[in-house]
């Protein structure tokens, strides 16, 4: 079965002015450029694990460094996760377009999920955030969760 | 004929007069002549600094950039081997970043270990000085210790008299 896209003259015609420019420049890299180029690695940086704030002392501060470097790194990545699973929801939605409420529903839960994670972890704190402010974010939501329970159920009044 | 001729005495100034016409020749005594046309100044200094820049400067550089490309071409992503610890160059792609990575910058890892070696440094400082202050406070509350507040007193009478001065003003009013 011929390819519709190509038993067509104005197709051709078209095609055959994109290649005007394509096929010297494709030439040119292909048997010029590519046979001269040298192969040779680069790498991505891997950083080691280093001990995080809850295990460093007060008096610590080349531990309070290291482990908000490594917060710094940690809160990149995840980021960039957030972005990749939203983007992958924007994929299916712009693909199925009106279906997409019922279509892209798993994607739109996963990247929601992780949506709210990420504001659990890292959201509402100032632009100028260390890892110590992250730590007690927690301190206190967790304080918060001990004197009136989850998180959505309500503050309880004295009683 | 006479009207001529007085049109000839009129027109002998005129002749050497300089109008704005372009071509205008102004007739001197020599038989050269000079072009009066408007400046080209500006023209000129454009196309010159036009050649400098592209001829100095963009075209060695995009020629040097396009050479690096095809001889020598970017790296390929990979990962690192086993055991293996890749130099400070071997973490970019472009064959020009990683000349200048090898030849100008400062190592990455080298800058974050110094400055953790300078947190250090100061925080020794800081509970070095730490301690002296809380030693000097004491020696001064104290008085038991020759170093800092010790002067040698004659007057005993008057030491005692201005000590328990000092404890009652400080009864009545508690020390901020």
């Amino acid at each position: 079965m011929t390819d519709p896209y190509s038993d067509n003259l104005f197709t051709k015609f078209c095609t055959s002015v994109f290649n005007t420019i394509d096929k010297p420049v494709t030439w040119f890299r292909e048997r010029v450029v590519v046979p001269n180029r040298k192969e040779y690695p680069w790498y991505h940086r891997s950083y080691n694990r280093v001990p995080t704030i809850d295990q460093c002392y007060t008096d610590d501060p080349v531990c309070f460094f290291e482990a908000n470097e490594q917060w710094i790194r940690d809160r990149q990545v995840d980021r960039e996760i957030v972005n990749i699973l939203r983007q992958r929801w924007r994929d299916c939605a712009f693909y199925e377009g009106v279906d997409a409420p019922v279509k892209c529903v798993e994607l739109q839960k996963i990247s929601e999920d992780a949506e709210t994670n990420f504001f659990i972890k890292y959201g509402d704190l100032s632009a100028y955030a260390n890892v110590k402010d992250c730590y007690m974010k927690q301190k206190h939501r967790m304080l918060w969760e001990r004197r009136h329970g989850p998180v959505g159920t309500g503050m309880k009044t004295e009683q | 004929m006479t009207v001529l001729s007085v049109l000839r005495a009129v027109a002998g100034p005129a002749r050497l007069a300089i109008t704005h016409n372009s071509q205008q020749v102004a007739k001197m005594s020599d038989h050269r002549a000079m072009n009066i046309i408007p400046s080209r100044f500006q023209w000129n200094k454009f196309k010159d600094m036009l050649h400098l820049y592209f001829v100095g400067a963009a075209i060695p550089l995009l020629a040097g950039i396009g050479i690096t490309n095809m001889m020598v071409g970017p790296a390929t992503l990979s990962e690192i081997p086993e055991g293996y610890v890749p130099r400070e160059d071997e973490y970019y792609k472009s064959p020009i970043t990683r000349f200048l990575v090898r030849n100008f910058t400062r190592n990455e890892q080298m800058e974050y270990e110094k400055k953790m070696q300078y947190i250090w440094e100061t925080e020794h400082k800081r509970q070095l000085r730490l301690i002296e202050k809380r030693v000097k406070k004491l020696m001064a509350e104290r008085g038991d210790y020759k170093a800092w507040y010790y002067t040698p007193h004659i007057a005993r009478k008057y030491q005692r008299i201005v000590r328990k001065e000092t404890e009652e003003l400080m009864e009545r009013r508690p020390a901020a």
